[in-house]
């Protein structure tokens, strides 16, 4: 099921999970995921799975910030993930009530990535992994 | 996944010359790679900086399994940008690169080629090619005017000093 999650919480959100918080989307743990969800590299040139994050669809009208779904070479729902530019941050924008994929969060990545197709502007990945082995199955 | 080849000649008649011990030979291919570490926190062309005879045959290749890339010269005619190549040299693009891919580019003009990945010159992902050496007929030395360049551009640029000298410059920390 899909969540809803303020900035504020999020923190607190990860470490417990939040059914209350459930969105009337849902997202299917096998690929793809429905419309308006679109398959990152047909919609940019990038590879079809990117190692670290997986297989990524996101909807466009949610871009830069996301939520992208990442899933596994096996097609499982592994990861989601939120790219949000420094400049923007620095700038004062903020990114509220953002969605996640799943309601099994087993931990979080927060790096900074120099940019790629789609998100050219340097950015910080926030990486929430669904499931103690989801990271290993998007590694390469 | 399939390489994507293209050759673009860059420029008029050009003069193969031998001018130094490290140059890269008239009439051979050089590869300058692109590269970035596997999360994207890094990304760079490597070298950095290379000196070549005019009739070299430049070879970009996408290294990056993670991410792609682009070799994009400065000119007015592409993006609009400044002119940073030799007037009378043809500019190029390879468009996007996947991994795996390469671009292949012919230079003949003499003089200070710079250029940029699209996505990436904000992260100073940039290049210099010296081809030839200074007062070679037809020389077009570097660009000066820092125009609308980023600052980590302009700081990524080795000096034609450093690339003459050496033959190629590798990005700073990186072997």
């Amino acid at each position: 099921m899909f969540l809803n999650l303020s900035a504020a919480t999020l923190g607190i959100a990860l470490m417990i999970a939040v059914p209350g918080l459930a969105h009337a989307e849902s997202v299917p743990e096998d690929a793809p995921p429905p419309a308006p969800y679109a398959k990152v590299s047909e919609l940019v040139p990038l590879p079809d799975f990117l190692p670290g994050l997986g297989t990524l669809f996101v909807d466009p009208a949610t871009l830069p910030a996301g939520p992208f779904l990442g899933y596994d070479r096996d097609g499982k729902l592994a990861a989601t993930i939120f790219m949000t530019p420094i400049e923007d941050l620095q700038g004062g924008t903020s990114y509220n009530d953002l969605a996640v994929g799943s309601n099994e969060v087993s931990s979080v990545d927060i790096y900074y990535n120099a940019g790629h197709p789609g998100v050219d502007k340097p950015h910080a990945h926030f990486v929430l992994f669904h499931g103690a082995d989801a990271k290993s199955r998007v590694a390469e | 996944m399939p390489n994507r080849r293209q050759v673009l000649a860059v420029g008029g008649a050009g003069v193969a010359a031998l001018v130094g011990p490290s140059l890269v030979l008239a009439g051979t291919v050089a590869e300058i790679g692109m590269q970035g570490t596997s999360r994207g926190e890094h990304v760079w062309f490597t070298p950095v900086g290379l000196a070549v005879a005019a009739g070299t045959t430049l070879r970009f290749v996408n290294l990056d399994p993670g991410n792609s890339h682009t070799s994009t010269c400065y000119h007015p005619s592409l993006f609009d940008r400044p002119q940073r190549i030799p007037t009378g040299a043809a500019p190029w693009d390879s468009d996007f690169l996947l991994p795996g891919d390469s671009f292949e580019v012919l230079l003949t003009v003499p003089g200070v080629y710079d250029f940029y990945c699209l996505p990436h010159e904000h992260a100073g992902m940039v290049g210099r090619i010296v081809v030839g050496r200074p007062g070679d007929e037809g020389w077009h030395g570097a660009a000066t005017e820092a125009s609308d360049l980023p600052a980590v551009a302009l700081d990524g640029f080795p000096s034609v000093e450093a690339i003459l000298q050496t033959g190629r410059v590798m990005p700073p920390g990186r072997p």
